[in-house]
């Protein structure tokens, strides 16, 4: 029989979007009161302490999560024939999560 | 007053091209679809155009004049630049001249099920709706199905033939949204697409170019709303 419903998709990754973007907004204005000091010193204190490093790696992560799913909205709009778009989002996310890694490698390299 | 106008005749091997007309109208309070009609009485017979009610109820006189889609009968030539360039709805297939195919946009509005479902026994007189209940439907029961919306909306040019367009999608919230309705779930049910629903970007051009002043944009939101809810 045909189905006739949508593909129950679409909704959780619009809504991670979403979420992602709010934490950014949350954080940046948090970020910038907490900056005590332009100089390494001041930089360096900043994230020393686990609590900053894990919100600043939550930060990346969500960026990188709210870039590829815009992403995949630009692919499915314009990018037509699967056989194109299912790379270009695997090499996406591969080359995101690569970020992500070593975003977290640098902030955790501040002892 | 100058005028280009698309003109595509389908019997003919020729291409689509752009003609140039001039014609002596005084534009004082007068709107396009009376131009249009001053050229084929006077001018030009062979063009082609759709027409009826010619005051902005009917919507089969959506055309795309000077870069924006717009109803003829309800746009004033006062004001529009010259020559005044009048093009069919982006899109969709040309039949003839600025009379385009809507076969496609009525698959997407029928695909909504535009109408009330209700599997109760019917009432002896009327299913009622409280003065509030009835007011959820403001903004929503006054689409005139013109089609100005969805074929200027970026997305439904990418995408024709898997997202609704946001004439259908606001249909499809005007059902959502009323009290007598029992099938909300199914609707949304349907609509949970990454091509039928979440292919909006809110670009709102739908907005901008509605005759009617509606909002599809905001029934997109509330659609979306109602999806999260139910998920959460």
């Amino acid at each position: 029989m045909r189905q006739v419903g949508g593909a129950h998709r679409g909704l959780d990754l619009w809504l991670v979007q979403r979420v992602s973007a709010v934490y950014m907004a949350l954080f940046l204005p948090v970020f910038w009161f907490c900056r005590a000091g332009t100089g390494y010193t001041g930089w360096h204190a900043l994230f020393l302490g686990l609590p900053m490093k894990a919100a600043a790696a939550l930060f990346v992560a969500a960026l990188l999560l709210h870039a590829w799913i815009g992403l995949r909205e630009i692919l499915i709009d314009y990018v037509h024939p699967l056989a194109w778009r299912l790379p270009l989002y695997f090499l996406f996310a591969l080359a995101y999560a690569g970020c992500l890694v070593w975003a977290v490698d640098i902030l955790w390299k501040v002892q | 007053m100058r005028f280009r106008i698309y003109r595509y005749d389908p019997e003919s091997i020729g291409k689509p091209r752009m003609q140039d007309y001039e014609i002596e109208f005084d534009p004082q309070g007068k709107k396009v679809l009376d131009a249009l009609i001053a050229l084929k009485d006077g001018l030009d017979e062979s063009l082609t155009f759709r027409r009826s009610c010619r005051e902005g109820v009917c919507g089969s006189d959506g055309v795309n004049v000077n870069g924006r889609n717009v109803l003829a009968c309800v746009t004033p030539l006062e004001g529009l630049k010259q020559p005044i360039e009048i093009r069919p709805l982006p899109r969709l297939p040309v039949i003839r001249d600025l009379i385009v195919d809507m076969a496609q946009f009525y698959q997407h509005y029928r695909a909504v099920k535009p109408y009330l479902i209700n599997l109760e026994p019917e009432p002896e007189s009327e299913r009622l709706q409280s003065p509030e209940e009835r007011a959820e439907l403001d903004g929503l029961w006054e689409c005139i199905l013109c089609g100005c919306c969805t074929t200027s909306c970026p997305s439904f040019w990418w995408n024709p033939e898997r997202f609704l367009g946001p004439a259908a999608l606001l249909q499809g919230y005007r059902f959502i949204a009323d009290s007598r309705d029992q099938a909300s779930g199914e609707r949304l049910d349907f609509l949970e697409d990454p091509y039928r629903l979440f292919r909006c970007h809110g670009i709102m051009n739908c907005v901008e170019v509605c005759p009617k002043g509606l909002n599809p944009t905001q029934a997109i939101g509330k659609i979306k709303t109602l999806l999260v809810k139910r998920a959460l």
